[in-house]
């Protein structure tokens, strides 16, 4: 049976909260707030037999009950009451949103309850999201189904990277960390038990939405292994998709037989699926939100060709370490572009790669070298690592730079380690739209990251 | 590859209960896919093992056969090197003491009278069927270290020629095969071939859940399986 697509959820025209409220504290309240805070322009309806009217909007005593239908519900329901209310909704709904928990993860009972939205899911065509999630937050539409306020979790600006998670907690985390590294996101989704749409769904989705520029993939087991491969080449083949997986114990089994068998764990399984599908596999949250940063908000890389601008010798050559280590090049400068950025520089400068601008470094040799170096043809990618020490540097900086590198079409990385001063200058660099890592091993990653994508990366 | 050949050995061994193949039974697979295999026959007693040993010739190499035992070396299972009936007399009495002291409990089927292969480089190439991405093949560096050592590459199956080589040389013993320390050049494409074609059989014997080749002795031109084991669902 071919599945609907689950694009409708995404920018609907109305939505109904059913269980909707206003006692504060209720995740129905939160939702409620979301959604009309969001700048979501469809209609948002109130569904809850209780009331006549929530947040001063008519509230419906059932879903049947709403003329003309709507596009989506969402559930905030108890579990035991949520099949109830689907069935009442089921012919006036596309598409299901159901963040309640106590399913499939609550034991036998909660298993039952979610071969019956299988069931619903079969029978009537409609496309379920959950249980056991937070949903969709769409920084395309508005749509915001997340029951955690903004206030506690901040919501990224409008961008390219979309998020796609097995778990909400882990997809909040991350969309905060975001917000506040001022990368922008397209669609994030929480899918929670999956009863029905599947990472292997978004992923279809994702690989045709012109919003989604690059999807970054959360995962704690795939059931239909041979879908998800499918869906993922075809994803990857159009925009970078990279992926972290967690629960890699259960490697393989003590008693096996075979020697395969003994170091082949489920683990080796997904690690080669990724690789067949072309997806990048992650190592560990700060690896996966270099990444989110690096897609999120730099150029994309053509090579593994690293520049490397400080004023700090040693962060430079620490930069340049792991740059190494983890298979980027950091190449010399050639000869007549050694020439060229040494051009008003004072003779004691040291120009090799890393360029160490020294103490005396100002604002402006700053955005020399940068425009100099990246816009020669023997470098993908540039990390610069102010240090705030010399008093040459100015609060324009990052402004400066981000004028310069504007034209160039290659990715800025800026590592910036260091404490309060430091990080209250970081947040200039980001508000110009940089990456901004807080130490080199994570900017390195997000290079790294970067060229695994680049046309010459090895097959 | 005769698939219906194999079928039937497989569809034989479930009907018996089998959850493992005797290593006769997983290198007739293997022959019957156009694996290269040592000359072999399982010998019930010792007139029997003298008359395969005429047959095909020393030296050769006695093996116990048995579904109880995974792993032939660890109990004393394995010689090789028999030159002559008088050594082949003593490693058989010497194997059926070893066998029972380390291993009392396990059925014994017989003992393989094996051709001898020529000394080569080995390595160990093995699969499993995952449950949710089916076939997993395994390259690696092979022999009895293999878990010590874990210098292994994976790639899910169906596997195409370039995913083959990219298991190889992603391995550090791919040196091995490659002249390392005045070591003779490898025959590279054969071993990709036996690569495929695991992962061919593993697509076409559903009822295989691991099967592994160790070690595959590697010569400057040509490959053989000198040992395997086969798991059944």
């Amino acid at each position: 049976m071919l599945k609907k697509s689950i694009e409708f959820f995404f920018e609907p025209r109305s939505v109904a909260v059913v269980g909707a409220s206003e006692a504060p504290g209720k995740l129905s309240a939160v939702i409620m707030d979301s959604l009309l805070s969001s700048g979501f322009t469809g209609k948002v309806i109130p569904v809850n037999p209780k009331y006549s009217s929530v947040k001063g909007l008519k509230c419906f005593p059932s879903v049947s009950e709403i003329e003309n239908g709507v596009d989506i519900a969402v559930y905030a329901l108890p579990a035991s009451l949520t099949l109830r209310a689907l069935r009442d909704a089921e012919s006036k709904i596309k598409g299901a949103i159901i963040v309640s928990g106590g399913f499939g993860e609550a034991g036998d009972a909660g298993k039952g309850l979610e071969r019956e939205i299988k069931d619903i899911v079969r029978e009537t065509g409609i496309r379920v999201i959950g249980p056991n999630c937070m949903g969709i937050f769409d920084a395309v539409s508005g749509l915001d189904t997340f029951f955690i306020p903004r206030t506690r979790i901040a919501r990224p600006r409008r961008g390219s990277l979309s998020i796609i998670s097995q778990s909400g907690s882990f997809a909040i985390t991350a969309m905060d960390e975001l917000a506040s590294a001022g990368v922008g996101v397209a669609r994030v989704v929480s899918y929670g038990n999956k009863t029905d749409v599947s990472e292997t769904d978004c992923l279809r989705f994702l690989s045709e939405d012109p919003h989604t520029k690059a999807v970054a993939v959360y995962i704690e087991a795939i059931e239909d292994g041979r879908s998800f491969i499918e869906a993922a080449t075809a994803c990857a083949s159009k925009k970078p998709v990279f992926a972290i997986k967690v629960g890699r114990r259960g490697a393989g089994s003590a008693a096996a037989l075979s020697h395969t068998g003994a170091i082949a764990g489920n683990y080796e399984a997904y690690r080669a699926a990724f690789r067949k599908s072309g997806v990048m596999e992650l190592d560990g949250y700060d690896e996966f939100i270099a990444a989110c940063k690096a897609f999120g908000s730099a150029a994309e890389a053509k090579g593994p060709r690293v520049v490397i601008i400080t004023d700090g010798g040693g962060m430079g050559v620490s930069i340049a370490d792991a740059c190494v280590e983890a298979g980027l090049e950091v190449p010399p400068l050639p000869e007549d572009l050694k020439e060229m950025v040494r051009e008003g520089l004072p003779s004691y400068f040291s120009i090799n790669n890393p360029i160490d601008l020294t103490g005396s470094v100002t604002d402006e040799m700053y955005a020399d070298a940068l425009d100099k170096t990246l816009s020669d043809d023997s470098f993908d990618i540039a990390i610069v690592a102010a240090l705030w020490g010399p008093p040459g540097l100015t609060d324009e900086l990052p402004a400066l730079l981000s004028e310069r590198a504007q034209g160039i079409k290659k990715p800025v990385l800026v590592c910036s380690p260091g404490g309060a001063f430091t990080r209250s200058k970081a947040e200039l660099f980001i508000k110009c739209g940089f990456p901004v890592f807080q130490t080199p091993e994570a900017a390195v990653k997000a290079a790294s990251i970067l060229a695994r994508r680049a046309p010459r990366r090895k097959g | 590859m005769d698939a219906q050949a194999i079928d039937r050995l497989v569809i034989e061994a479930q009907s018996l209960g089998r959850k493992t193949l005797p290593e006769p039974d997983a290198k007739e697979i293997l022959r019957l896919s156009g694996v290269p295999v040592p000359r072999s026959f399982v010998a019930k007693d010792l007139s029997g093992a003298v008359e395969i040993a005429r047959k095909i010739g020393y030296p050769l190499v006695l093996k116990v056969v048995s579904p109880d035992i995974p792993h032939k070396s660890d109990v004393g299972g394995v010689a090789l090197g028999i030159r002559n009936a008088k050594e082949l007399e003593e490693k058989w009495a010497e194997m059926v003491l070893n066998v029972a002291d380390e291993s009392a409990t396990s059925m014994i089927e017989g003992f393989l009278v094996e051709e001898m292969a020529p000394k080569g480089a080995e390595v160990i190439i093995g699969a499993v069927r995952d449950e949710q991405f089916g076939p997993l093949i395994m390259f690696g560096t092979g022999g009895v270290a293999v878990e010590l050592m874990k210098d292994v590459s994976f790639r899910l199956g169906p596997l195409s020629k370039k995913e083959a080589i990219g298991m190889m040389t992603e391995v550090k013993g791919f040196a091995l095969l490659t002249g390392y320390r005045g070591e003779t050049f490898k025959d590279i494409e054969a071993v990709a071939e036996i690569i495929l074609m695991v992962s061919h059989i593993m697509e076409e014997v559903g009822a295989l859940k691991e099967l592994e080749i160790n070690p595959l002795l590697v010569y400057e031109r040509g490959v053989m399986a000198v040992d395997a084991r086969a798991v059944l669902k």
